[in-house]
């Protein structure tokens, strides 16, 4: 229990810590940054590796009858070290990022501050507690999509936080209604509606996919997402391609398995019509990033896409499915991360975003562009990146729940995804080498702390691809504990 | 701790089959390292065609020696992605524009491999190891589908029609020992794949399970793509594409010849027999073809046969092994392809006793195709060795000394006459490889030969007549062709595939072009009425903000709109005689079952 408290106090100490810091010391600042996503790393290992053991730990404070309780289980927690770890790398990408940048000091308030809540999502223990993280986590990531607090990245706020509210309030009511019929809002051993049945379920089942939905950028509900490209690159990497996005899908998969349970959830119409949106927003995701040129808006796309996998495994009721749902999550994270790393490096090195001026620029950046086409293999999901195993399940899953044209689906939407950038990598490599402007070649501690994140991931990927046992016994563990 | 492999088990294994794959692979690979030392002095940038060779060796040993399916798609996709840069090597405008065919093909049918393991996996509660003989399916519609996927995957690596699209461009603008590679292996892989999902399938001869349909498309697309490349590489003009065409059709035999043992079962043993056989062979003549066509390009910096003419004065030794290369590929008696082509002309003439009409058309296209290929090869080695030179290039050329002659052997004529030698001793000496390596690949695959191969000679009389009136025949279409110039015929862009995808794709962007135009209208439209309606809305709105004031009786409130105060009204109404009259309004009977949760 204390290594839980201790993980979501870490990053919270850290804020407190940065917020007392007399003036703009730097070096004191990043290291306390360091140290508290460090240490909330190591706690939630801890965490992980307890409940993985078995354990069963959670903290449960009772205000009367309002119950709020953090009780991490498999699939909380896999959400919650793919978080924590990720914040790592994220953070020491901001060190380089952000090294040049105002306002560094409330960037980091609220990155750690995410953390936190992130962590708070992963780690809850009832529908009350997921609600309550989940929309602190809309207002603490909010500051930081609006960080340059110029017009466009106010809108674009003002988009983020509309969706966002207008979603959490869809979730109360559900929530609302949940107590009404089951009076008990805890995930347990048994999902939380067991034993009703009928068809306003239906209903019921809607209003936590809207809520939820928005966050895991199911079209029509994604408009957000693209506009939130105007936050500095780390946290369009970590929170829209992964901490916030992953809360929504995670969160819809809690609801299917912790709420509603297997069973009731194939007995819905709804589960059936919702497989539809799923696959249209696979293949409309894509097709659209095809389009775009601005390129953290094509990858912003391809996010909306790819989260619709997860989405897809859970519905598939099978436990293939599930298993392909968290491989998914886990190895996609460490892929786009690496890719929006990339384009960060890009814009930062070069002061170019759009795709079509981009020809040649890897005969100045090669080895950012060899990153960048792993990951785009990785996004087509080939082996031997881990993506493949992620799909593979999913279309295993697909099949063994009688649904084989998911598994077409999946094959296109690779294709596209190759489609959508193999060309930027081979126009990247062709042509004249477009040299960063004033890059003398020389190494600082810049270009190593924007560059050292993604080659790390990326060789964790291609381990994780060659060697899936490695994060084997997590999916293992989340699919006996629904299964 | 638990094995950190996890659900993925590398393992690698040995049987009679892979073995012939791996040494054709390793002296192929031998070869082309003697070759490519000089050869690439004249393409640049060595370093990473080294690199990327090698990789690719590895991938294709790794393929070739996979136990199980997912090693095999591991190393299968290892081998898409070094033999990519192999085929943008050049990094010209061609180059990288065959290097998107190649990769989009590649990772389709690796994509498509992967829903034949899928499949496989839904149809057989564990996935079977390669060579572990013929899958008895719980699930048999998901095993035919598995197999219909897997066929596609390898298909389009062994250039089957009408997946062969990246083969002529990726072939033809890669480096001639890449090309050589390609053709030579790597189109065998998928052609090993084919194989190995015959043994799968039982050769069609598992009880219960109907898959004679694999042997009928092996068998029509084998035919077909014979076909295709055939007449496809008489009209090239580039010796690189002439060749790459002639993979295709080299490839069709093979196909042909594992169509007819799926078709026929344990009866049509000669085919798997020939198809092995021919592999081996292909491999080495087609590697040879490639070298030699190279070892021009490394003299002459032109592969366009129309440019080039008279050279076997300069260059004679490479000239006599071409020649024995192109004795190879047509089939002349004496070496190996006269072998393969063989046991595979018994295996249709076996077919089209047993089989109807369409088999004894099979056999005269088969032997069509053998007249074609003659006719197409001696119009290469002709143009390319005997002709005379094209007067305005040839007189320059002879006065330009920048030119080298043929006084410095090199590893180039050493890689050659290696792949010669190999192809000659197999020829003089068919039994030894049918009988040593060829029947018990085939046993291990589970068919066995003894019965078909009864009072088998490679030597008959009717074979060697027939072969060389195929040859006599060839060489005379060839030169009514050159004398008629027929052979400069542009089919029209229908009529080839890649016409047809062209148009296809040009009709597809129109038809997008406007269904995106339709799209923005309907949004448009959408975004106009929500705005008028949201315009009116708000100018409704707006009449409340108006302070009014309302009197009743004595007292007068001021400062309160009289319409908004009558919503509130109508609203609270509503909602009570709503409760009133509804107290279950959720519908749901489950109220009654709750016990104080």
């Amino acid at each position: 229990m204390t290594s839980l408290i201790l993980a979501l106090m870490s990053a919270l100490v850290g804020v407190l810590l940065i917020v007392l810091i007399p003036g703009e010391n730097k070096k004191l600042r990043n290291s306390i940054v360091f140290l508290s996503v460090l240490l909330a790393l190591v706690f939630s290992w801890r965490t992980g590796l307890l409940v993985f053991a078995g354990k069963s730990i959670g903290l449960k404070v009772e205000l009367g009858r309002f119950v709020w309780s953090l009780r991490p289980d498999p699939l909380g927690v896999v959400f919650g070290l793919i978080a924590s770890t990720l914040w790592l790398f994220t953070g020491v990408y901001s060190f380089g990022y952000m090294d040049n940048k105002e306002k560094q000091g409330s960037y980091y308030v609220f990155f750690l501050l995410a953390l936190c809540v992130t962590l708070g999502v992963a780690f809850a223990g009832n529908l009350v507690t997921l609600y309550l993280f989940y929309e602190f986590l809309s207002f603490a990531t909010y500051p930081l999509v609006i960080h340059e607090r110029s017009p466009e990245a106010m809108k674009s706020g003002k988009k983020y936080i509309l969706y966002s509210l207008s979603g959490a309030g869809l979730l109360l009511v559900a929530i609302v209604l949940t107590h009404h019929l089951a009076g008990n809002l805890a995930f347990g051993a048994g999902p939380i509606l067991e034993g009703l049945s009928g068809p306003g379920l239906n209903w019921l089942l809607l209003l936590f996919v809207l809520g939820f939905g928005v966050k895991a950028a199911v079209m029509p509900l994604h408009h957000w997402l693209p506009s939130a490209m105007v936050a500095p690159t780390p946290v369009s990497a970590l929170l829209h391609a992964v901490a916030v996005v992953y809360s929504g899908a995670y969160g819809i998969v809690r609801v299917v398995y912790s709420v509603f349970g297997r069973e009731l959830a194939g007995e819905l119409v709804f589960s059936k019509i919702f497989l539809y949106v799923i696959v249209f927003t696979i293949l409309a995701g894509i097709i659209v990033a095809i389009r775009q040129d601005h390129l953290k808006r094509r990858l912003a796309y391809q996010t909306i896409s790819h989260l619709s996998y997860i989405l897809l495994g859970a519905f598939t009721l099978t436990p293939w499915g599930l298993a392909g749902a968290v491989f998914h999550m886990i190895s996609y994270s460490t892929l786009k991360i690496t890719l929006f790393f990339c384009a960060g490096i890009i814009s930062e090195l070069t002061g170019k975003s759009s795709i079509s001026k981009m020809k040649g620029i890897g005969r100045g950046l090669p080895g950012t562009m060899v990153l960048f086409a792993t990951g785009t293999l990785g996004m087509i999901g080939i082996l031997p990146l881990n993506t493949f195993w992620g799909k593979y399940y999913l279309m295993k899953g697909s099949v063994a729940g009688g649904m084989w044209p998911l598994a077409l689906v999946l094959i296109i939407s690779g294709i596209l995804n190759g489609v959508c950038f193999i060309p930027f990598i081979i126009k990247a490599f062709s042509g004249e080498k477009n040299q960063p402007a004033g890059k003398t070649g020389k190494r600082g501690y810049r270009e190593y702390a924007l560059f050292i994140p993604p080659l790390v991931l990326t060789i964790a990927a291609i381990s994780m691809g060659l060697l899936p046992g490695m994060v084997w016994p997590a999916v293992q563990a989340v699919v006996d504990w629904f299964f | 701790m638990w094995p950190l492999t996890g659900p993925f088990v590398p393992g690698f294994f040995i049987d009679s089959l892979n073995l012939i794959f791996i040494i054709m692979a390793a002296l192929l690979w031998f070869a082309v390292s003697l070759y490519s030392y000089r050869y690439m002095k004249v393409e640049g940038r060595s370093r990473g065609f080294n690199i990327a060779s090698l990789l690719t060796l590895v991938a294709v040993m790794g393929v070739f020696l996979a136990r199980n399916l997912l090693t095999m798609l591991l190393f299968f996709e290892l081998m898409t992605i070094s033999s990519y840069f192999w085929v943008i090597h050049r990094r010209d405008k061609e180059a990288i524009r065959a290097g998107y065919f190649y990769l989009f093909f590649s990772i389709i049918g690796g994509l498509f491999l992967v829903l034949g393991i899928v499949f496989m996996g839904a149809a057989t509660d564990v996935l079977p190891a390669i060579g572990s003989g013929a899958v008895t399916p719980l699930n048999a519609r998901a095993f035919n589908w598995s197999m219909v996927f897997f066929l596609i995957g390898f298909g389009i690596k062994a250039g089957m029609v009408p997946l062969h699209l990246w083969l002529p461009h990726a072939h033809s603008a890669a480096p001639a020992p890449a090309s050589g590679l390609l053709s030579g292996l790597l189109i065998k892989v998928g052609a090993y794949g084919l194989i190995r999902l015959g043994e799968f399938a039982g050769w069609g001869m598992e009880a219960g399970v109907n898959l004679k349909f694999l042997g009928v498309i092996l068998l029509i697309t084998g035919i077909l793509s014979m076909l295709l490349g055939v007449v496809a590489a008489l009209l090239q003009s580039d010796a690189k594409r002439l060749l790459a065409y002639h993979s295709v059709s080299q490839m069709g035999y093979i196909i042909l010849g594992l169509g007819i043992s799926l078709y026929l079962g344990a009866e049509g043993v000669l085919g798997l027999l020939g198809a092995i056989y021919h592999v081996l062979n292909h491999a080495l003549f087609k590697a040879a073809l490639f070298l030699g066509v190279g070892i021009i390009y490394v003299y002459r910096k032109e592969t366009d046969l129309y440019k080039l003419g008279g050279l076997w004065r300069q260059y004679p030794v490479t000239a006599i092994l071409m020649f024995f290369a192109v004795l190879g590929i047509t089939g002349a008696p004496g070496l190996n392809g006269y072998a393969s082509k063989t046991l595979l002309h018994h295996a249709v003439s076996f077919l089209s006793d047993k089989g109807g009409l369409w088999a004894v058309w099979l056999e005269w296209l088969f032997s069509l195709v053998g007249v074609g290929t003659t006719a197409s090869f001696s119009k290469l080695y002709y143009l390319m060795f005997l002709a005379k030179p094209a007067e305005e290039d040839g007189i320059e050329r002879l006065v330009n000394k920048k030119f080298v002659t043929e006084r410095k052997l090199s590893g180039m004529q050493a890689a050659m006459v290696l792949l010669v030698i190999s192809m000659v001793l197999l020829g003089l000496f068919p039994q030894f490889f049918l009988y040593k390596m060829a029947v018990p690949a085939a046993e291990t695959l589970g068919l066995s030969a003894e019965t078909a191969l009864a009072g088998f000679s490679f030597w008959t009389f009717s074979d060697l007549a027939g072969i060389f009136i195929t040859l006599a025949l060839g060489v005379l279409v060839c030169f009514a062709g050159l004398k008629s110039g027929a052979f400069h015929w542009q089919p029209p862009q229908w009529l080839t595939l890649e016409g047809l995808g062209n148009l296809a794709f040009g009709e597809l962007s129109l038809f997008w072009g406007e269904a995106l135009e339709f799209y923005h209208f309907a949004c448009r439209g959408i975004a106009d009425t929500g705005k008028n309606l949201a315009g009116s809305l708000v100018r409704a709105l707006r009449r409340f903000e108006e302070p009014g004031s309302l009197t009743a009786g004595k007292s007068t409130f001021t400062g309160i709109s009289a319409d908004l105060f009558l919503v509130f009204m109508v609203l609270a109404i509503l909602l009570i005689l709503f409760t009133l009259t509804r107290p279950e309004f959720l519908d749901l009977s489950i109220l009654a079952n709750l016990s104080g949760n």
